[in-house]
């Protein structure tokens, strides 16, 4: 007999979730999205799978991403799990000292395998307890319950308690230490509002609502450490995670050995990791696709479409890809001429052939944008019809700001950018696709930090912005009056935007928020800062002897249950 | 009247002589061997870059096709990462360097950023080397070593200043072609100098009393022409390659426009998928490279001829 959970078991644990089951049931939110929900509001991951299971498989259409439930349900591998082997990732291996100040995914995904998150945000964009067996928010989520797991312990023996976790806090809202979770964790008032209740629970109390803490809590600086950290990891690698940190060389490689006495326990009845040994090479990009030819590594760090070219049809590597939150930001600077005028903004967004930027910068690999900052694979992604190209009508608008201001046609603009993953594409082909509608635009593309020194100050530019597992985190960071003078690029605010926006993020329910959504991309397409073309995919390569790989939205490395079937 | 007519006359055949003369001197390089298979291959570019003016197959930034392409029927050399016809990228990729220069507000003047940066080290590292060497002495001195601190850089630390003051184009590229070639002038305008100046008709001069303006650009300038030439034909090989190295490490000029250098650097990313778009640029600046500096040898050899 199937295991079935009921509807008061699931009151039980929290009163919405009825809800979500029901609008699951009715196929009005897909399966991701219900299980999203469901571990939201504190249930088990498990719990919530088998809740999902017992609705029809008629009811669980709606999914807007390839990175659903098929992506998080990686089938095990016929013939049973062999322990042991070396995985060989090649990437670039960067100064690690204090895990709260890293920059950088990079060093995190070293450290990751030492330490561990509080939370996960699996490669289905769904965001799990992990060091933590629940937690618990408020109906105006403005106090969450974190429950520790019990019985973890530290490679050093120690037990992990709320003593680590409230120190962890500590470094994490220390201005001193610099932290990036400072800024993600405003809505705590320093330490004051972290109350440690007993050894396994804390309690956070908001300044504001904020449904985003999950997802914060695994953020890649927000590694648990122990309570006696003292600053630099390669000396004091202590952690709950799978390895342990055997070697690291800066410039040159990391090795990570495989604990035994590790909490988490495998399919075989032991203790993860399978793998003996993880061991990081550092490798210039232009080097990996012939370093995996060569079978100098076996897997390498966030490939690019070039890598992806290469490899997607190799006998010797499974290419697996993710759906991301992850794009190319066509900003104006709405502050300054021409682009202080909605009619040339809206022009310039006419101009993009999306389906054509995107096969030109990730050959047709990734979704499609609307010019709002939410992605179809963000939980609340309200879909709206893909914006057409149209050089004519954006010509028609053009000319009429040109006869207003009493200037010729071609308007000449600069469009800066940087040389790094898909820009001088994406650059190239706008200056083409916008010269029909009237825009004369002159490339000025420096290196990377070239650009990172002047991104939020550029009349026009393409900026990268990375993948969060949330639709509410980056709109607040870039779009506010609040983020004027650090990340609002453009200089746009909008009251109504604004205000639909902290709706959003205290509101929990899905489809409520969609709701809300919809009307904040609706105000982003038709008055907005930016033009989304497109979002693209991410891929794991690795080699194909290898198994339960997975490939993150974010590039990270979850390796614990990783193993090679010749080992 | 009649006096104009003739004095019209004695300077129609006096310039159709100086023609001639300047045709049979130039005619010289087909005395070698080495020298023809240069100048083929030069003319070959040269002539792909004029064609380019008024043709190409395709327009040269379109993005029409399948990216990566190999060679086929359609596109001869293929596309690139961004479907475009590699052939008409190489063909205007040849005219940057050759036949034109394009400079701000949208003009553009004959002459390409190569032949302009070479003709800018020429003009500037002559005066200061003959200024030198005719002078000698603390003028000798100064000179020299500012043009040594200049060449104790490295060359493409020089460049990256000059790209970092001054930003992206043409010209940009002019002056940094200019200013890193300069001392190498200099230099041989300066000991070319030193052994000129003291020939009997450069002190028959000084004796006349003329300037030394005239002494140095009248007298030995046009004695030591033939080195320099030859140095200027191996320059405009340098510059090139300074074009296609500044290109590659994408500081060069500005996209979309081809540009060789540039276009090895985006294509390597895909040379697993499609080294065709590796290959052709890179055989472009080779043979262009090779083709002056076999041109340079072969006017080297036969100026080299007539002199003993």
């Amino acid at each position: 007999m199937n295991p079935k959970i009921t509807q008061k078991q699931m009151e039980k644990v929290h009163v919405r979730i009825p809800d979500a089951f029901e609008q699951l049931r009715q196929g009005r939110i897909s399966r991701r999205e219900f299980l999203r929900t469901a571990t939201l509001l504190g249930m088990s991951a498990g719990a919530a799978t088998l809740a999902a299971a017992c609705t029809t498989p008629e009811a669980t259409t709606g999914s807007t991403s390839s990175t659903g439930a098929d992506a998080a349900a990686v089938p095990a591998a016929a013939g049973g799990i062999v322990r042991g082997g070396t995985l060989r990732i090649g990437m670039l291996l960067q100064q690690i000292d204090h895990p709260a100040r890293f920059s950088w995914v990079e060093a995190a995904n070293v450290a990751r395998q030492v330490g561990e998150y509080l939370t996960e945000t699996g490669p289905d964009n769904l965001t799990r307890p992990f060091l933590l067996d629940s937690w618990e928010a408020n109906d105006d989520v403005t106090e969450w319950t974190l429950n520790l797991k019990q019985g973890i312990k530290f490679n050093n023996g120690d037990e992990l308690t709320t003593d680590d976790v409230m120190f962890s806090f500590s470094q994490w809202l220390d201005e001193d230490i610099g932290s990036s979770m400072l800024g993600l964790l405003s809505y705590l008032d320093g330490m004051n509002s972290v109350e440690q209740v007993d050894d396994y629970t804390i309690k956070l109390h908001l300044n504001s609502g904020n449904i985003g803490v999950p997802e914060h809590l695994f953020h890649y600086p927000a590694i648990i450490l122990h309570r006696n950290f003292e600053g630099d990891y390669i000396k004091q690698p202590i952690g709950t995670g799978p390895f342990t940190l055997d070697e690291y060389n800066q410039d040159e490689r990391a090795v990570l050995k495989a604990r035994s006495d590790y909490w988490r326990m495998g399919e075989d009845g032991n203790p993860l990791p399978y793998l003996d040994e993880v061991v990081y090479v550092n490798l210039d990009k232009d080097a990996t696709v012939a370093a995996m030819l060569g079978g100098q590594v076996d897997s390498i760090y966030n490939p690019g479409p070039s890598q992806w070219q290469a490899t997607k049809d190799s006998a010797d590597f499974n290419v697996i890809p993710a759906s991301t939150a992850q794009t190319i930001v066509l900003r104006t600077r709405v502050d300054l001429e021409p682009w202080d005028d909605n009619r040339v903004r809206t022009a310039l967004k006419m101009c993009q052939d999306r389906e054509k930027i995107l096969q030109l910068a990730y050959f047709g690999q990734g979704d499609l944008g609307i010019d709002a900052h939410v992605a179809p694979v963000h939980p609340a992604y309200a879909e709206k019809p893909i914006p057409a190209y149209d050089p004519e009508g954006a010509k028609a608008l053009l000319e009429e700001y040109a006869a207003e201001k009493g200037i010729e046609l071609p308007l000449a603009v600069t469009l800066a950018t940087k040389n790094d993953q898909a820009e001088p594409e994406m650059a190239q082909a706008l200056k083409e696709l916008a010269a029909p509608a009237g825009f004369d635009i002159t490339l000025d593309i420096t290196e990377p930090d070239g650009y990172w020194d002047r991104w939020t100050e550029v009349d026009l530019g393409l900026t990268s912005w990375t993948h969060r597992p949330l639709d509410t985190m980056v709109l607040p960071l870039a779009y506010t009056a609040a983020a004027i003078g650090n990340w609002n690029e453009t200089r746009w605010t909008d009251d109504e935007f604004e205000t639909l926006l902290r709706q959003a993020e205290a509101t929990l329910d899905v489809e409520a928020r969609r709701e809300i959504m919809s009307q904040i991309e609706d105000i982003m397409q038709e008055r907005g800062p930016i033009g989304i073309s497109h979002w693209r995919s991410v891929w794991n390569i690795t080699r194909n002897n290898f198994e339960n790989v997975k490939a993150h939205p974010t590039s990270y490395d979850l390796l614990y249950d990783v193993w090679k079937n010749d080992a | 009247m009649a006096v104009a007519e003739q004095t019209t006359s004695v300077a129609a055949v006096g310039s159709t002589s100086a023609w001639r003369r300047y045709g049979q001197n130039a005619l010289i390089i087909l005395d070698s061997r080495v020298g023809t298979i240069g100048l083929a291959i030069v003319l070959f570019w040269f002539f792909l870059a004029l064609l380019s003016m008024v043709w190409t197959p395709y327009p040269p930034n379109a993005s029409q096709f399948e990216q990566n392409l190999w060679p086929n029927a359609t596109n001869w050399l293929g596309t690139d990462h961004l479907g475009r016809d590699l052939l008409s990228r190489l063909m205007t990729g040849a005219q940057v360097i050759l036949i034109k220069t394009r400079l701000p507000g949208g003009i553009a003047i004959p002459g390409g950023v190569a032949i302009w940066g070479v003709f800018g080290s020429l003009v500037l590292g002559v005066a200061m080397g003959l200024t030198a060497g005719y002078y000698g002495g603390w003028t000798d001195q100064i000179i020299m070593q500012i043009l040594d601190a200049l060449i104790a850089f490295p060359r493409i630390i020089l460049y990256l200043v000059v790209i970092a003051a001054l930003g992206q184009g043409d010209w940009v590229v002019i002056i940094a072609i200019t200013v890193t070639g300069a001392p190498g002038v200099a230099r041989l305008a300066r000991s070319l100098a030193l052994d000129i100046k003291n020939r009997d008709y450069v002190l028959a001069a000084q004796t006349r009393g003329e300037s030394a303006f005239y002494i140095m650009f009248r007298e030995i300038l046009p004695n030591a022409r033939g080195p320099l030439l030859v140095d200027a034909m191996l320059r405009i090989g340098y510059a090139i390659f300074a074009i296609a190295t500044l290109g590659f490490l994408g500081i060069g000029l500005p996209p979309p426009d081809p540009d060789w250098g540039n276009m090895v650097n985006e294509a390597r990313s895909y040379i697993f998928n499609n080294p065709y778009a590796v290959l052709w640029p890179s055989l472009a600046i080779a043979t262009l490279v090779i083709g002056l500096n076999l041109f340079a040898d072969g006017l080297n050899e036969e100026t080299s001829r007539y002199q003993r």
